[in-house]
């Protein structure tokens, strides 16, 4: 197991050795800091809410958390291929799986250092421009619940669907070994869900409830328990079983084919 | 060498679609022994090498490196071998040093202080902090030696090593796996179509075409050795076509490039030299000629298309 660990970090050296995995970090970073002080020369800040600003802006930040991770998985298979380091990384005693596995998990450590790193900024910046005393806006709706658990909630929901998204990135770069292919194709899976999500939403088919576009926004189920679908009305539960089963698949796929690839050119 | 070989490979077969790339390849490498991988483009040298480190699978066929299988024990097969696989690719945003400890975790028995002393051994010490965007290709192969050999490994696989190296480093490095085979017992596979190379790095050749090895031979001990047996020799003389007249009935000779060519025995070459200076014709050079291993290569291979 603690060697296991070293290919991790071996995993890891390679993605925060590099400039670009320190510049999103800067995005994350930066965007919600720029979008507070701007709202807070821009009007009063005794009528902002701080609960308010930092739900805005981890929406921003997890469409960002998402492009970044796709893109760092798209690479940590993909590029290997692309920079030929491939022929050197698989002639070491470790099995292809223990290799793809490594690679796997370092891009969802990945994932959740974003992800933590833009829940604390955009939680700072906001109670340290606004203050707590005036969270009027309430996020929670109907549901009872308190701001806070909202946004943890929030934050919980958004997460699994990058694991998903991410997954599919992973599993494309894998499969195609080209980063380009794997990056685009798992971005529009993020930008043509709500559309594809939009058409299928009219349909009386039953099978529409099962295409993973209609799962990939959990967070409408924090204040509706039926979702937001009208037509469909499905549970949370019934969501993250239809997505944990695309989640087998993807990774069922990123495995078989890595395993059976011969590395030719 | 009644030694266990270090690498078999026996009736290695890749069949790709209909195609077959490899037929029934069958060799051993000797610890100690340079064994040299010779093959027009297209041969198959490089899946060859491929199915040797597992980057590649086999269709029929398996390969043991100890007694290890390459197919079903991957890991412990794998642990005696380091290889360059074509060019030496390294991570460029990282430096030397940051891509052997790289190769070095995923290997528990190299250590720290191992690294240092392969860094010396490929003469990178100065450089080794670099990122290696900032290195040569010389140092680009200084490097990729270094992984390969940091785990002592029984067995060096080599694709094209001497690609894109200069003379001077071509020669190091022939020098050095020399040095390994003999010193340490390492068995070297080394993969080339520059004829040249081989016939002064390795011990014994196989000769691959269309799939099939067609020939193994030993290089080592075969130059230099005019036998009892006809050679042929090459007079380089002042008057080619009556040094031919004046050597009626001594054997066929015939005139190539201005010199006489014979074919002669030991006996002969003195015999003819006496008979062409008393008559007064004057001998430049007599020249034995060796078939080089290239016009061995090129005879075996004829100049058959590549497929």
């Amino acid at each position: 197991m603690g060697k296991f660990m070293k290919l991790v970090q071996n995993e890891n050296m390679k993605i925060y050795r590099r400039i670009r995995t320190w510049i999103m970090l800067g995005f994350i970073i930066g965007l919600p800091i720029l979008i507070s002080v701007g709202k807070l020369l821009t009007s009063d800040s005794n009528t902002t809410s701080s609960w308010g600003m930092m739900h805005i802006e981890s929406v921003f930040s997890f469409i960002l958390i998402i492009i970044f991770t796709v893109v760092i998985a798209s690479e940590t298979v993909a590029g290997e291929f692309t920079w030929g380091t491939i022929k050197l990384l698989l002639i070491r005693p470790w099995s292809r799986s223990a290799i793809l596995l490594s690679k796997y998990i370092s891009t969802m450590l990945f994932a959740l250092f974003l992800t933590v790193i833009a829940f604390a900024v955009t939680y700072l910046i906001n109670f340290a421009l606004f203050g707590s005393s005036q969270a009027g806006e309430i996020l929670g709706g109907f549901g009872g619940l308190s701001n806070g658990e909202f946004m943890l909630k929030f934050y919980l929901f958004q997460f699994i669907s990058l694991i998903i998204i991410v997954t599919f990135g992973f599993m494309m770069s894998s499969a195609f070994r080209s980063s380009g292919l794997a990056i685009g194709l798992s971005i529009s899976l993020l930008f043509a869900g709500s559309i594809v999500t939009g058409i299928l939403a009219s349909s009386d088919k039953k099978w529409v409830e099962y295409v993973l576009f209609m799962h990939l926004d959990l967070t409408t189920y924090i204040n509706n328990p039926k979702g937001s679908i009208s037509n469909h009305p499905m549970s949370l539960g019934f969501s993250l079983a239809v997505l944990a089963g695309y989640f087998i698949l993807f990774n069922a796929i990123s495995w078989t084919v890595f395993k059976k690839r011969d590395v030719a050119a | 060498m009644s030694q266990a070989p270090v690498v078999r490979l026996q009736n290695v077969t890749k069949v790709i679609g209909k195609r077959t790339i490899i037929d029934r390849v069958s060799f051993e490498v000797q610890p100690g022994e340079v064994f040299g991988f010779l093959g027009p483009n297209g041969s198959g040298k490089t899946t060859t090498i491929r199915m040797i480190v597992g980057l590649m699978g086999m269709t029929a066929g398996d390969i043991h490196v100890g007694n290890h299988s390459v197919r079903t024990e991957f890991p412990l097969a794998i642990e005696q071998v380091g290889a360059i696989v074509e060019n030496p690719e390294m991570y460029k945003f990282l430096t030397g040093y940051q891509n052997l400890l790289h190769y070095a975790r995923m290997n528990p028995s190299i250590t720290k202080e191992r690294i240092q002393e392969v860094v010396k051994l490929v003469g990178l010490e100065g450089r080794i902090h670099d990122k290696v965007k900032k290195y040569s290709l010389g140092m680009r192969q200084r490097l990729g030696v270094a992984q390969a050999v940091m785990h002592r490994p029984k067995l060096l696989v080599l694709d094209e090593p001497t690609n894109g190296l200069d003379p001077a480093g071509i020669r190091e490095l022939r020098d050095y796996l020399r040095r390994l085979a003999q010193d340490e017992g390492t068995a070297v596979l080394v993969s080339s179509h520059l004829l040249s190379e081989m016939e002064l790095m390795c011990d014994r050749v196989a000769i691959l075409q269309k799939g099939q090895i067609i020939d193994i031979r030993s290089i080592r001990g075969q130059e230099g050795d005019v036998a009892a047996t006809s050679e042929e020799v090459l007079f380089d003389v002042d008057h080619p076509d009556a040094a031919l007249g004046i050597l009626e009935g001594q054997g066929t000779g015939k005139i190539v490039d201005g010199t006489l060519s014979l074919s002669l025995d030991r006996a002969g070459i003195a015999a003819v030299n006496r008979r062409l200076v008393e008559a007064g014709i004057n001998v430049y050079g007599i020249r034995v000629k060796i078939k080089s291993l290239e016009d061995q290569f090129l005879e075996m291979t004829g100049s058959d298309k590549i497929g």
